[in-house]
């Protein structure tokens, strides 16, 4: 599966020597990276590498964990965002993020897409609001099955409906950047195959991050790959090139299913 | 014999059959323990089991029965005539208990032996005298049926005495052989003991149901007797309170409403104080402090719930109160003589408000920190600030928790004592304003039950109605409360 236009892609995200620490434990070491616009970039590795750590170093999710600390730099569109100026608030709207674990807030579904809007000031009146929150389920793959109940409790949905939610609650708020840490990990294999299809069209508007166990998830939805182990980055290129000729031995053996 | 010695006769019969059936059960198989079904313990438990059980609780009841029994048959042989003028039959058989101990303590002094304290023939005010000597409590001169009374109770007790003895020695072995007859290879000893763990268990449990129903009970029937000396409608709808002791029958007006509006008042006040206080606090300690700040301010503030509410009551008195009035009152600080004297609704409120931060602040804490974790970094993922996802995500849905928490402590706040005794005055008053002096139903149950009272009087049984109408106002909250916080669980599952 060529991508032509992915090494023609610029830079939107580029890291350089970050660490990170939990308390003592160092938990990412000297990760040096730079992440596509327009394109699906995948974390994989095994559990407790570090990369769902480092997806959060990039909305700077990290600042609610107490003891967590960062050191280097993460530059989205060459701005430092670890920068005394930056507000990690802006930048969270800038940056969106959907997690492991649906987490549809307990409010209707109108209100849950709603809610990112509304905190930011972006619809000026309701018919706007209105307007935004059926682009961004429509974003979400999910309006068909939700326009009639847009008051009903978002907690009521579906496992993968909650999770597509998620996504468009995310996007209302118009990112340019969207964070995935392991979003199918809590679903089906049916409503997999529907965000990973989400997944594919969203790559047209986003620099999308993804964070995975599956390998073959993977290699179905990203065109580039990082393989983080132990808390290093081990091997970072282009999703063929890593799965088919992986540079190092243990992402060989990781691949293989070896390691992990 | 006395009953602590039946006990241990009791335990030691089933110790005795512990190590029996254990032995038994072990012989039954050649020593090989493997091949019972259950280990040696477990038979000997089952037998001490089977063996105490039934004769402790055997001795219960008839410790129970015997009194009523005794009492009846000898309560028949008081003829009314011997009833002294003025009492009841109820003090004459606590007359005729006191001379059968008597009786029992002049024989243990040998100041009279056995044939001379049954004799029927012996004049009555020798016996009195005989009793006066050996030093038991006899308040005037033994009549004749009395000390005939007295005779049949101690010939009853004492046979009672020795049946129960014979019977529960009697279980106790029985049960005993029972369970060492059972001690055999294939016996399960040890489901059988699983049973009785678990009767025990709910023998425990009812005896606290009980015992609530015991005074959910005692609360009716003593407010039933006291709607039968007092119209309902007039204790329901009456606006004044004046009790009077004077012991003239009907002067009395015993309105509710206004001691409920005094407690009403005064929770209100008291809520006021205490749920923007302890919900700020909690929000504080659950959100925004740090790991040290939180290990030393939350038991700081848990420490307020171990104050003694008389101490507040003190608080209230000698330190608020005068406070008040030095704000409020005449030639006080704002120029305005609201505030007359120190105890007032606004004094008891306040000081009672303090005491239930710790009740709003640990419970809404609680509450606050089960709210999940991915509420929050949903929000905050979609960059909102701290305070913008407490007050869209984390409190909606928290609110049912924090309601429940709140009604369970206006719940406390209604049934709260000391404080209004102390700090709210006694004068029942139907008013707004509030820095005069009210009074609350649990004040006023106190104030009509301390001193000398006759039970039978609508004055001293107000108090059981009172109880009841606190008890299902804290019930109806209690109730309401736990329902919300039922369903708050159901809510992020």
């Amino acid at each position: 599966m060529p991508e032509p236009d992915v090494e023609a892609g610029e830079v939107k995200i580029s890291a350089r020597d970050v660490q990170v620490f939990y308390g003592d434990n160092h938990a990412i070491k000297d990760v040096t990276v730079d992440i596509p616009d327009k394109a699906v970039t995948a974390f994989i590795g095994p559990s407790g590498c570090g990369k769902s750590t480092f997806l959060r170093c990039l909305n700077r999710m990290n600042d609610t964990i107490d003891s967590a600390r960062v050191e280097g730099d993460i530059l989205i569109d060459g701005e430092n965002i670890y920068d005394r100026g930056i507000d990690p608030v802006q930048l969270r709207a800038k940056v969106g993020m959907v997690f492991q674990k649906p987490n549809p807030f307990p409010k209707s579904v109108y209100e849950n897409v709603a809610y990112g809007p509304r905190i930011h000031g972006l619809a000026a009146n309701k018919a706007e609001l209105d307007e935004i929150v059926e682009k961004s389920l429509r974003g979400g793959a999910i309006w068909d099955e939700v326009k009639d109940r847009l008051d009903a409790p978002g907690t009521g949905l579906s496992g993968g409906q909650q999770q597509r939610l998620c996504i468009a609650r995310a996007i209302a708020t118009e990112p340019e950047v969207l964070l995935m840490d392991e979003p199918c990990s809590a679903l089906d294999p049916i409503a997999t195959a529907q965000v990973e299809d989400l997944i594919e069209r969203l790559r047209g508007n986003y620099s999308v991050v993804i964070v995975t166990h599956s390998m073959q998830q993977a290699a179905r939805v990203s065109q580039r790959t990082a393989f983080f182990h132990l808390g290093d980055l081990v091997e970072y290129g282009a999703t063929d090139d890593i799965f088919v000729n992986p540079g190092d031995e243990r992402t060989e053996k990781y691949i293989s299913g070896r390691i992990g | 014999m006395p009953t602590i010695w039946l006990i241990l006769i009791v335990l030691a019969v089933a110790a005795a059959g512990y190590a029996a059936g254990r032995g038994r059960a072990l012989r039954g198989v050649g020593g090989e323990g493997r091949s019972l079904h259950s280990t040696p313990a477990y038979h000997g438990a089952n037998v001490a089991m089977k063996s105490a059980g039934p004769a402790l609780l055997l001795l219960a009841v008839w410790l129970a029965a015997q009194p009523v029994y005794v009492n009846g048959i000898v309560s028949a042989m008081i003829p009314d005539s011997a009833v002294r003028d003025g009492t009841s039959l109820e003090l004459t058989l606590a007359e005729v208990r006191r001379t059968a101990r008597g009786l029992d303590l002049a024989v243990e002094k040998g100041l009279m032996d056995e044939e001379f304290a049954r004799d029927a023939g012996v004049d009555p005010a020798d016996m009195t005298a005989r009793l006066r000597d050996s030093g038991a409590v006899v308040t005037s001169a033994v009549t004749a049926p009395v000390l005939e009374a007295a005779r049949k109770f101690r010939a009853l007790d004492a046979a009672g005495g020795r049946f129960m003895a014979a019977a529960v020695v009697a279980a106790a072995v029985l049960g005993a052989l029972w369970g060492i007859g059972q001690a055999r290879k294939g016996f399960r000893a040890r489901n059988v003991v699983e049973r009785g763990i678990e009767a025990a268990l709910i023998a425990a449990a009812s005896i606290a149901i009980l015992t609530t129903l015991g005074i959910v009970l005692s609360l009716l029937f003593n407010t039933v007797e006291f709607f039968g000396l007092y119209p309902a409608h007039e204790f329901f709808f009456g606006t004044s309170w004046a009790p009077s002791f004077s012991g003239r029958g009907g002067s009395s007006e015993l309105g509710v409403p206004p001691l409920l509006w005094g407690t009403l008042y005064i929770s209100l006040v008291a809520l006021l104080v205490a749920v923007p206080i302890g919900l700020f606090s909690a929000i504080y300690l659950s959100e925004y402090a740090g790991s040290g700040v939180r290990s030393v301010a939350k038991p700081m503030l848990e420490v307020l719930a171990g104050i003694p509410t008389i101490v507040y009551g003190l608080f209230a008195l000698l330190t608020v109160g005068p406070l008040l009035v030095d704000v409020f009152g005449e030639g006080g600080l704002l120029g305005v003589s609201w505030q007359g004297g120190g105890r007032s609704v606004m004094t008891a409120g306040l000081v009672m408000g303090v005491m239930l931060i710790p009740f709003v602040s640990s419970l809404s804490d609680d509450i606050i920190r089960a709210v999940p974790r991915a509420m929050r970094d949903g929000s905050y993922g979609l960059g909102a600030t701290r305070s913008e996802t407490i007050k869209r995500v984390v409190l909606p849905a928290a609110l049912p928790g924090i309601v429940g928490a709140v009604l369970l402590a206006a719940s406390r706040a209604i049934g709260e004592t000391m404080i209004v005794v102390l700090g709210a005055g006694a004068a029942a008053r139907l008013s707004l304003n509030p820095f005069e002096a009210m009074t609350t139903v649990t004040a006023k149950i106190v104030s009509q039950l301390t001193g000398d009272s006759d039970f039978a009087s609508p004055e001293a049984l107000v108090a059981f109605a009172l109880g009841m109408t606190l008890f299902v106002i804290t019930l109806a909250l209690n109730v309401f409360a736990l329902y919300i916080v039922r369903n708050y669980r159901e809510q992020y599952e």
